[in-house]
């Protein structure tokens, strides 16, 4: 009986790669059904803010905004990269233009936009407002979609276990390392995956894409003709980069980044995003798994 | 809206036998230059039935720019226009321009393309400008031969723009008007006439507009661009960039109380207005030659 854990090589192995396969199954599954949405709901009659929302969150609908404003000839830039008011605001504006403008009086900066009170506060409006539709997905689903991060850390956790305790035993580690790199992978996968809009919604997204395909920066669209609602709408569908063909110096100067408005698995990248942040706590687990390897340690 | 007239048909496209204007006898009214910048503001005219689009810019094969395609599914007639043919070079025209022309035109089945009276190149250098031809019986000579080059190899009729120029050559042997006749009658194409030219020829040397009209054949125009212009030290320019100026409206009120063109376009090519003003443009432009109002 010199199996380590008394489980053959490749046995263990098939159970590891099973269960790995199994958990990128499952969670693809569940994560269907979380975010299928609501069928009956349309797309067409959004905002644009709206629908940069669900192309890209809290940031990509403050930047529509900054577009539209901006067009409009409302908001600029002053010393220091802050953001100015250069106008009136427009009639007829969002709360969230109302909001924005507003900030853009105390001399903030893009990067504190999320964290001004009365810019969280709309976009929170706006955010309930489309998940209530069916639209949106919310932070509660996407925690929900995340718990099987913890089986994919368990499964890591196991697989590091197995690497110990088979080199222990003077045993190859050389599949089970890559296997264990695979689940790890698989993992991080359903980790980072960050999306705001639902299924349902995603059809409508790419119609509505289609639709307004005048926008992309690739026609170098004139803003000018398109008009206020056109830079917002333009901004919603084709991330930063429509703010950055519309005005470059501006997009320079208030350091817009290049997100991209895909909805689909765009990481993260930190920020003032919460929602990436707590679930970096999850990774906190992984240290509560690893001391599982040391339970493991029998093989030795 | 725009109300349809009955002798109103996009199939004439494939009758490339048929004659003057665009197609044979239907008027296509008030148009626009489809430039990708504004494709938005294009999709969105509902009265529109003609447009035109740089043949250069589109690929020959490849997938259409997504205004463009949404425009041909509606039935909106397209006249490919090119501006890098170089008909009035001294040597013959490029044989892959002239066929990448011929696809375009193919794909969006055009009834008609156009090209300009200029030269682009010459003994191999690109000007990349339009380039005013001498008045002389040789570049006449030059300009037929080519034209029937490419009538050779486009089966859809050829409509030919004169250019604007801010000088002539010293050594002119022939008027405006009998130049571009004599080009039009021994080559069969047709004319496409830019009422914003004929206005800044005329004022920037003085003469009267609506003389060089009584000069040329009007019944062979197949469209007309119209286009804004502005005034730069006491000279007029053809800019394309600005809002069409009173005057040249008035010019097109003069052309159409001669002869009324099957269709008239709007040229812009820069620093686009605000919708409303492209709008107005397109609409001065419907009142001016009495036209229905597209936007």
């Amino acid at each position: 009986m010199n199996d380590t854990w008394g489980i053959s090589g490749p046995t263990f192995l098939t159970y590891f790669i099973g269960a790995t396969i199994a958990i990128a199954i499952i969670a693809a599954v569940h994560r269907k059904a979380l975010f299928r949405g609501d069928r009956s709901a349309r797309v067409d009659n959004l905002g644009p803010q709206q629908v940069a929302y669900l192309n890209g969150g809290d940031r990509l609908a403050i930047y529509s905004s900054m577009g539209g404003l901006r067009a409009a000839g409302a908001l600029g830039t002053g010393p220091g990269r802050i953001l100015v008011r250069t106008g009136p605001l427009p009639s007829g504006v969002t709360p969230l233009d109302s909001a924005v403008y507003n900030a853009a009086g105390n001399g903030v900066r893009t990067r504190d936009l999320p964290n001004d009170q009365w810019v969280a506060s709309a976009v929170e409006q706006l955010r309930d407002n489309l998940e209530r539709t069916g639209l949106a997905v919310s932070a509660g689903k996407m925690r929900e979609a995340r718990l099987w991060v913890l089986a994919g850390l368990a499964l890591v956790a196991i697989g590091i276990a197995r690497v110990v305790a088979g080199i222990g035993n003077d045993k190859p580690v050389t599949f089970i390392v890559i296997a264990t790199i695979a689940a790890f992978v698989v993992t991080l996968t359903l980790l980072r995956t960050r999306r705001w809009a639902t299924d349902a919604a995603h059809k409508g997204l790419r119609d509505l894409r289609y639709k307004h395909n005048y926008l992309a920066p690739s026609n170098s669209p004139s803003y000018a003709t398109y008009g206020a609602t056109g830079a917002a709408m333009g901004v919603a569908l084709y991330g930063g980069a429509a703010l950055y063909s519309m005005d470059p110096a501006f997009a320079a100067e208030a350091e817009v980044q290049r997100i991209a408005a895909t909805g689909g698995a765009a990481g993260s990248s930190g920020g003032s995003d919460g929602g990436s942040s707590s679930s970096c706590s999850s990774g906190s687990s992984c240290s509560g798994g690893s001391s599982c390897g040391g339970g493991g340690g029998c093989g030795g | 809206m725009a109300e349809q007239p009955p002798s109103y048909g996009v199939g004439i496209g494939r009758l490339p036998s048929y004659g003057v204007g665009i197609g044979s006898r239907p008027s296509y009214g008030v148009g626009i230059g489809w430039r990708p910048e504004i494709a938005g503001f294009v999709e969105g005219l509902p009265g529109l039935r003609f447009a035109e689009v740089v043949a250069e810019s589109v690929h020959a094969h490849g997938e259409l720019p997504t205004g463009l395609q949404v425009l041909l599914d509606r039935g909106v007639t397209i006249i490919p226009h090119g501006v890098r043919l170089s008909l009035g070079g001294a040597e013959p025209v490029d044989p892959a321009r002239v066929e990448h022309f011929a696809a375009v035109a193919e794909r969006l089945r055009a009834p008609l393309i156009s090209e300009h009276i200029a030269f682009v190149r010459a003994g191999g250098i690109e000007a990349g400008h339009l380039l005013p031809l001498p008045r002389s019986r040789e570049a006449v000579d030059a300009v037929v031969a080519n034209v029937r080059r490419v009538q050779a190899a486009v089966p859809v009729p050829i409509a030919l723009e004169p250019i604007a120029a801010l000088f002539d050559w010293p050594d002119d042997e022939l008027t405006e008007g009998q130049f571009l006749t004599e080009i039009l009658d021994r080559s069969g194409a047709q004319l496409l006439l830019d009422v914003a030219n004929v206005y800044a020829n005329a004022r920037n040397r003085g003469t009267d507009p609506a003389e060089l009209l009584d000069q040329l054949p009007l019944e062979r125009i197949a469209y007309v661009h119209v286009a804004g212009g502005a005034e730069h030290q006491g000279l007029y320019h053809d800019t394309h960039t600005d809002a069409v100026p009173q005057p040249v409206l008035d010019l097109v009120g003069a052309l159409c109380a001669r002869h009324v063109p099957p269709a008239l376009m709007l040229e812009r090519d820069g620093d686009y207005p605000p919708a409303a003003a492209l709008a107005a443009d397109l609409d001065a432009i419907a009142k001016a030659s009495g036209y229905p109002v597209i936007t």
